[in-house]
């Protein structure tokens, strides 16, 4: 079972809880476990279309899963992982 | 409703004031209590927009997963984030919202000349089309 560690303003979805051990061998095995057991997770974490919001970012341990496999970035028993926003901005554009 | 504490609100304005005239950036670690989110601790992070940091700031994802382990190390969560607008006013601009995210507080100071002028903070929604503003306390 991975780990996977619950930003604190969803924990309200995920009955509180900070980090959840879920089933899977990969990324997107691990997530499908984690939004089929909190499902109100779902909404925040994919759009409408069922892709990751353009904002999520997922780690395996240290390393951004854009630059692995993406969804099929194989996760052991022994990983943690995480979900890191993106974020930006600056003054222009107001 | 927003507060932070001194000590984090001193950072977070030296930061500001040390970066200008470009912008800064940093993670706000603290407690939430219901509505109420209390900041005890400012972190200072990197500034990695590759261009002019006079008008944009960027976050390292890899720097705000090092912000949030700090913050379940001490027991605390992850509440927000900071970065300043140099020679401009607190508002939550459009580029801002467009690389923005719905779960945290976004806190916005203003420098002016160098030296802090005033603040907001802001809830942007998750369609990144807007952003309310959030009762905000801080010291003088």
């Amino acid at each position: 079972m991975a780990k996977v560690l619950i930003p604190t303003p969803l924990r309200q979805y995920a009955e509180k809880n900070d980090s959840v051990e879920l089933a899977g061998s990969t990324v997107g095995e691990v997530l499908g476990s984690l939004t089929g057991q909190y499902s109100e997770l779902r909404r925040h974490l994919y759009s409408d279309e069922g892709k990751l919001r353009s904002f999520v970012n997922v780690y395996v341990n240290d390393e951004d899963i854009r630059y692995l496999e993406k969804d099929s970035t194989p996760v052991k028993d022994s990983d943690t992982v995480s979900i890191v926003p993106s974020i930006a901005g600056g003054r222009r554009g107001d | 409703m927003i507060r932070i504490e001194r000590e984090a609100w001193d950072k977070m304005v030296a930061h500001a004031q040390d970066t200008y005239p470009n912008e800064c950036c940093g993670a706000m670690l603290g407690m939430i209590d219901g509505e109420r989110k209390n900041v005890s601790v400012a972190i200072e992070l990197d500034n990695a927009f590759d261009g002019g940091q006079e008008e944009r700031y960027e976050l390292r994802p890899e720097d705000l997963l090092q912000a949030d382990r700090e913050a379940r190390r001490q027991g605390m969560d992850l509440i927000g984030i900071f970065h300043s607008h140099p020679d401009c006013d607190a508002y939550f601009s459009e580029t801002d919202l467009k690389n923005s995210c719905p779960w945290y507080s976004f806190v916005v100071l203003s420098v002016k000349r160098g030296a802090f002028d005033h603040a907001n903070s802001f809830l942007p929604n998750a369609e990144q089309t807007a952003a309310e503003k959030e009762e905000f306390e801080h010291p003088s």
